[in-house]
């Protein structure tokens, strides 16, 4: 079997069958339900209040996946070391490009999940409103860039740091900081610092994009732009994820 | 007593003069919602009204602008409502519009919120100091619910719990 397949197989069953990753899904969902029952409180909402509802759940969907795939991120390899399995895994014929490749097959199960796990929520909120159909479609795009991206990153500082407290919170606060906008809303960035911000922020560019989609119904032509810092991003943490791996030391 | 009539003369006379100054202008407009649409439309309907703007002056009027107001007129929630969101088509210009030549506009909107609404289209041109509108034409907007706690209920108490039972499954047959 390829040795990418087989230890993606292997991270993609951690999280679908073993005790913790069940634990995990079950937290992510829990608070998904608590966010869609806050909502049901209001069922006078106008048709575009209903997309600001959309576009809220879809920024929530993001930023959970985006935690999940880094904690996943931060346990990667710093995991692996503390649990002693690292140096039987380098002692084997596996190149650090295919276990840093198996390991973002497993970032990649774990963001499916996470999207399924989103999309009846999605749709609870958002049938009898507007653009759901792109709503699911914009979600599938940019968060796959962006959660991707934070799961790549948090590999990288995995195979750096010696620990995975020091990985896992080194994320975090990238992660804080990133998702910063889900908070703060598009009229407290309009700054000069809070636009540069935004203009090269993956996850501005993501909710800047469910946005404009959802609420304003622009087309696809519009979200060129956002679409380019996203996959930047995703580019450039699989580098970065690549070059840490590939110095590994034990 | 007689300067005080001639006092009630001198305004009525003013103000007939003006109103008549400001209707003899050259455009007039009319405004119909169109036969297409639905009769009893509720949120997420899309509504069309048609406005013909017509000069009936002797002289050309240029640099004509027509736009569409909506305001909503609910009893305590009386607002202008920022048509940002309800019509992408807000404004048409017209360089000139010749005497007894007439533009026709249709004007889409989707509707956005539940209520009763009032839609005036106005026009203004260049040497006109008054702005002309058509008459009004109302309608009213049933409510949609949009957030149905009939849909996120069942969502949100069963996904949690199928994770629950997968997580009691796999426990019960480790055990």
């Amino acid at each position: 079997m390829n040795p990418v397949w087989w230890i993606a197989r292997k991270e993609s069953g951690e999280i679908l069958v073993s005790g913790r990753g069940l634990a995990w899904l079950f937290a992510l969902s829990l608070v998904m339900s608590v966010l869609s029952l806050l909502l049901v409180s209001n069922t006078e909402l106008s048709l575009l209040d209903n997309a600001q509802v959309v576009y809220m759940v879809m920024g929530t969907i993001t930023a959970l996946g985006a935690l999940f795939a880094v904690v996943l991120g931060a346990d990667a390899v710093a995991g692996e070391r503390e649990r002693g399995s690292l140096m039987p895994l380098l002692l084997t014929s596996v190149t650090p490009s295919e276990i840093v490749s198996g390991k973002m097959g497993g970032q990649a199960a774990g963001w499916t999940v996470m999207y399924l796990l989103g999309l009846p929520y999605l749709w609870a909120v958002g049938s009898s409103g507007q653009n759901l159909l792109q709503a699911i479609a914009y979600l599938a795009l940019f968060g796959t860039l962006t959660v991707l991206g934070f799961g790549f990153f948090a590999l990288g500082l995995s195979a750096r740091f010696r620990s995975v407290r020091t990985a896992l919170l080194t994320s975090l606060i990238a992660w804080m900081l990133l998702a910063s906008p889900l908070l703060l809303g598009p009229g407290l960035r309009q700054s000069a610092v809070g636009k540069w911000f935004d203009a090269v922020n993956p996850f501005s560019a993501s909710l800047n994009a469910f946005d404009s989609v959802v609420i304003d119904s622009q087309p696809f032509a519009v979200q060129a732009g956002r679409l380019a810092v996203a996959l930047a991003w995703l580019v450039l943490t699989a580098w970065y994820a690549m070059r840490s791996v590939r110095k590994l030391e034990l | 007593m007689h300067r005080i009539g001639f006092l009630f003369l001198a305004v009525w006379l003013a103000l007939s003069c003006g109103a008549s100054w400001a209707a003899s202008g050259p455009l007039e407009i009319t405004l119909v919602p169109d036969a297409s649409n639905p009769p009893s439309p509720r949120m997420g309907d899309r509504l069309k009204f048609l406005s013909v703007i017509r000069n009936t002056g002797g002289r050309a009027a240029e640099g004509v602008v027509a736009w569409i107001s909506l305001v909503q007129v609910d009893p305590g929630r009386e607002q202008p409502m920022d048509l940002e969101d309800w019509s992408a088509h807000k404004a048409v210009t017209e360089a000139v519009v010749s005497p007894g030549r007439e533009v026709t506009v249709e004007w889409p909107m989707r509707l956005i919120q539940s209520g009763n609404y009032r839609v005036v289209v106005s026009a203004v041109e260049r040497q006109a100091s008054n702005v002309v509108t058509s008459p009004f034409a109302d309608f009213h907007v049933r409510r949609k619910p949009t957030v149905e706690s009939n849909r996120i209920l069942p969502i949100a108490l069963g996904i949690p719990g199928v994770i629950l039972a997968l997580m009691g499954w796999r426990r019960y047959h480790r055990s």
